[in-house]
C-alpha cells in the first residue's frame, strides 16, 4: 500500500446557476479545501448560457484556495456566448478546458486534466456514422474532432495522474435511467475510445441528469456521472493513490 | 382534434425552448383534458415557471404540476478508486 497521501478530486456537473440562486451554491462549497485537492466542473454551469449567469458562476467559484478546472456544457453554449463565459470564469481563476489539457499541481501530486464539452453520436453498434447528408456527417465529424483532440492532449501530458473532464458521456452505463431513445444525444463511444487509447485514471462527465453515477470504459477506466441531480450532493469526491510505488 | 401525443411533444418542446425555463428533463403526460408534469428541478421558482409555460402551450388543459424540488446535501463519503 502507498504511504503517500491520496489525491482527492472533487467533481460536479450541471449546477445550472442563475441570478435567483446567487450565493447558494457557494455556501455548499464551504470546507471543500479541506476535503479535496482539486475541484472539477463538468459543464452546464448556467441555465441559458447568458453572460449574467456566467458571471454568477464565476462569482460562486472565485477565491477558492484549491485549483478549479471546468469545461462548459450545451446549456452554456445556448446563447452563443461560450467564449465570453469562459473568459469570465478564467478571470475568476478557473482553468477552462476547451478540448485541451492542463497540468495542475495538487499538493504533492501533478495532475493532468484533459477535456472539453464532448458531444453526442451514440454508442458502438447503435450510433450515427459519417454517411449521407452533410448535417449527419457534420454531427459525427464534430465528435470525432473532439475525441482526436483529447487523445493528442492526453498523450502530450506528463503527470502523476490523468483525469478527463467532459460534459457528454463517453459510455452508456452512466446513462442508465435516461430513455434509451435519447442516448445518441447524451454521449458518444468515440470519447471513451480516445481516452482508452491514450490512457487516463478517471473520466468525469455530466449532462445525463437522470443517469447513474458509476460506470467503466471498455478499457477499464472508471467513469463517474457527476451531474448534480445524479449525485444529489454538492460534489462527489474521488480519491486515488500514488500511481507507481506500492 | 390534435392527438395527445403531439400536444405533449409540443409542451415538452416549449419547456425546453422557452427562455424562462430551458428545462430538458421534464416528463409530460396527457390524459383526457389533464396535463401532468413530472421531474426534478433545483428551485421552487423554476417549478412555477414550468407550470406557467406548460399552461401557455396548452391552455385548454388542466395542468397538474407534480415536479419535485430537490435540494442537494453536503458532500458525502469519499470514494477510493484503487
Ligand atoms: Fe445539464
Ligand atoms: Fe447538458
Amino acid at each position: 500500500m502507498s504511504t503517500l497521501i491520496d489525491l482527492r478530486i472533487a467533481a460536479v456537473g450541471d449546477i445550472h446557476l442563475g441570478e435567483d440562486v446567487r450565493g447558494q451554491y457557494r455556501k455548499k462549497l464551504e470546507g471543500i479545501e479541506d476535503r479535496a485537492d482539486i475541484f472539477l466542473l463538468a459543464g452546464d454551469l448556467t441555465r441559458h448560457g447568458t453572460l449574467d449567469e456566467g458571471k454568477v458562476v464565476a462569482d460562486e467559484l472565485r477565491g477558492l484556495t484549491i485549483p478549479v478546472v471546468a469545461v462548459l456544457g450545451n446549456h452554456d453554449y445556448h446563447s452563443d456566448l461560450q467564449y465570453e463565459i469562459a473568459a469570465e470564469l478564467r478571470d475568476a481563476g478557473v482553468v477552462v478546458l476547451d478540448d485541451d489539457g492542463a497540468v495542475v499541481q495538487c499538493g504533492e501530486h501533478k495532475l493532468g486534466v484533459v477535456g472539453g464539452k464532448g458531444f453526442g453520436g451514440g454508442f458502438a453498434g447503435k450510433c450515427a456514422s459519417e454517411f449521407g447528408e452533410r448535417e449527419i456527417k457534420n454531427f459525427v465529424a464534430h465528435t470525432r474532432y473532439i475525441a482526436e483532440a483529447w487523445k493528442v492532449a492526453l498523450k502530450e501530458i506528463v503527470a502523476d495522474h490523468r483525469v478527463v473532464v467532459s460534459h457528454y458521456s463517453p459510455i452508456k452505463e452512466t446513462l442508465e435511467g435516461e430513455p434509451p431513445e435519447i442516448y445518441p444525444f447524451l454521449g458518444s463511444y468515440l470519447l471513451a475510445e480516445a481516452v482508452d487509447t491514450a490512457g487516463a485514471d478517471l473520466i468525469v462527465h455530466g449532462h445525463a441528469h437522470k443517469g447513474s453515477e458509476k460506470g467503466m470504459t471498455p478499457g477499464g477506466i472508471r467513469v463517474r456521472n457527476v451531474a448534480l441531480p445524479v449525485l444529489r450532493r454538492a460534489y462527489g469526491i474521488y480519491c486515488m493513490g500514488e500511481s507507481e510505488h506500492f | 382534434m390534435e392527438a395527445p401525443q403531439y400536444v405533449a411533444a409540443r409542451v415538452q418542446q416549449a419547456l425546453a425552448e422557452d427562455g424562462r425555463t430551458h428545462e430538458l428533463g421534464i416528463r409530460v403526460d396527457i390524459r383526457g383534458d389533464q396535463l401532468f408534469l413530472r421531474g426534478q428541478v433545483s428551485g421552487a421558482e423554476q417549478r412555477e415557471r414550468l407550470g406557467q409555460v406548460a399552461h401557455e402551450a396548452a391552455p385548454e388543459l388542466r395542468v397538474h404540476n407534480e415536479i419535485k424540488v430537490v435540494d442537494f446535501s453536503e458532500p458525502g463519503e469519499d470514494e477510493h478508486l484503487d
